[in-house]
């Protein structure tokens, strides 16, 4: 759903659903894959056709080698491009849904890449040629002093566990916390490769329109991350400046209300039960209309505030006790802008309905 | 250098060795209590997940004991 949707590279808009499809393909993601590999298959091409100008002598092992890395490569910028393009554009969201895919292939891609090169330059020697990539570049004619397959295999390892959890199995079973900082770690298979590339290939083609590409693309991967980063900073700086005119009052960070419980505060006298419950956030008077239990110390329960004293319930985003009962309780307005909630104290007729804050994912 | 290297490759080796058995052990009786959504999904879905079981198994070891008591 929407709320993982920006949790890694690989995540995709597929449902938390109660069963686990294979792979979800509707007809949207089903037309976005023939496009993603009729892209990759062009990429190759361009790849393939280039190698073969540059050296008609090329032997296919190294065409492969070259060719596929470089896709890889390319679709790795692409990847890491999209998050914050869709931060910037939503027209770019559908793009972020079906990232996963994106990810998958081009991981597949790299390890082509990866076996070739361990089979073309470490399977000659008698040492085991994934020793031999760490022992290094003894065993074969060295392109360059630097280890720098090592910085390729780590990166390759990231993206294996990657593509390996992108199924949502994995986050729900691996919890999103560890499943977001697992998927995280793709910056440090990119900066990995970006180093990879440098102290490897561009050692010895060292012509400075290679580096100026390296430097173009990981630029334009920062930039990009930069300008949405300042962009969001703005766009919360301006919904603060708003809200404080309009006399919010700033509460607490949305973590500090755990789920389905409350927070409560005195604002100018009004004594109010900030509850956060499936993603949104409701404020009601915090007094029950019993025996004026604290309701900020009840739970939702099915649903509605629970009072702790004796259990009258209220629903969170009207304050009406549910059918057939009659209490109300005033509500409040609130927002959440970033990762602070904010509430105005100024109590709404009992019973008036407030659309609940959406927790912003983050 | 080699040595160690070689030595922590036999290890990560033996590790995946224990994943796969116990994977297929798993997949066959405990992968439906451990993940209840897992029920009626197809041999598809087991072949996607199982790369990331040979790394991750011990938390699905773990989280099959559990559930056994
Ligand atoms: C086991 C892991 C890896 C090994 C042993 C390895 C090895 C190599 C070698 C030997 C080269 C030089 C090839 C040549 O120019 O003839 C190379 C280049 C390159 N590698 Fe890797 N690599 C690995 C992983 C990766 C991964 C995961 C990527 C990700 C996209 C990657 C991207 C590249 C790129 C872009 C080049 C430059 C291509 C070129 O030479 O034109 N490598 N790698
Ligand atoms: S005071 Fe709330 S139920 Fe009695």
């Amino acid at each position: 759903m929407l709320k993982f949707a920006d949790y890694g590279i690989f995540s995709g808009g597929d449902l938390m659903g109660v069963k686990y499809e294979a792979v979800l393909w509707n007809r949207q993601k089903k037309s976005y894959d023939i496009i993603l590999w009729g892209m990759i298959v062009g990429i190759l091409l361009v790849f393939v056709v280039s190698q073969f100008l540059m050296h008609p002598l090329i032997t296919l092992e190294t065409l492969i080698i070259r060719a596929t890395a470089l896709t890889a490569f390319v679709l790795l910028h692409l990847i890491l491009m999209i998050g914050p393009l869709a931060r910037l554009d939503h027209r770019f969201l559908p793009l972020l849904y079906n990232r996963r895919h994106l990810g998958v292939s081009m991981f597949l891609i790299a390890l082509v890449h990866g076996a070739f090169s361990i089979i073309q330059f470490h399977a000659l020697g008698d040492v085991n040629p994934i020793v031999s990539v760490f022992t290094s570049n003894q065993n074969y004619q060295a392109i360059s002093e630097f280890p720098f397959q090592i910085l390729g295999f780590f990166a390759l390892i990231i993206l294996f566990l990657m593509a390996a959890t992108s199924h949502d199995f994995w986050l729900k079973n691996l919890s999103p916390k560890i499943w977001k900082t697992l998927h995280i770690s793709v910056y440090l298979a990119y900066a990995l490769l970006i180093a990879h590339v440098a102290t490897g290939a561009l050692q010895y083609e060292n012509h400075p329109a290679y580096w100026a590409i390296l430097i173009l693309g990981f630029a334009s991967v920062t930039g990009l991350h930069f300008t949405a980063g300042f962009n969001d900073y703005k766009r919360l700086t301006k919904e603060k400046y708003a809200a404080l005119e309009d006399g919010f009052v700033e509460v607490c960070t949305i973590n500090e209300i755990q789920d389905d419980c409350a927070k409560t505060v005195f604002i100018n006298g009004e004594n109010i039960a900030i509850f956060k419950y499936d993603g949104n956030v409701s404020a009601v008077h915090n007094v029950c209309k019993h025996q004026m239990g604290p309701l900020g110390e009840g739970k939702i329960v099915d649903g509605c505030i629970t009072c702790p004293w004796h259990g009258y319930q209220y629903l969170p985003q009207n304050g009406q006790a549910p059918a057939p009962f009659t209490e109300t309780l005033h509500t409040y307005i609130v927002k959440v802008i970033g990762s602070k909630v904010w509430v105005h104290p100024t109590p709404k007729p009992e019973g008036t309905f407030i659309e609940p804050a959406k927790v912003e994912q983050t | 250098m080699e040595r160690l290297i070689s030595s922590l490759l036999q290890f990560v080796l033996v590790y995946l060795i224990l994943g796969l058995v116990f994977t297929i052990a798993f997949m066959s009786k405990g992968l439906t209590v451990v993940d209840e959504g897992t029920k009626e999904t197809s041999w598809k879905f087991k072949l996607l997940i199982l790369p990331g079981m040979l790394v991750f198994w011990p938390l699905f070891a773990l989280k099959w004991k559990r559930s056994l008591k």
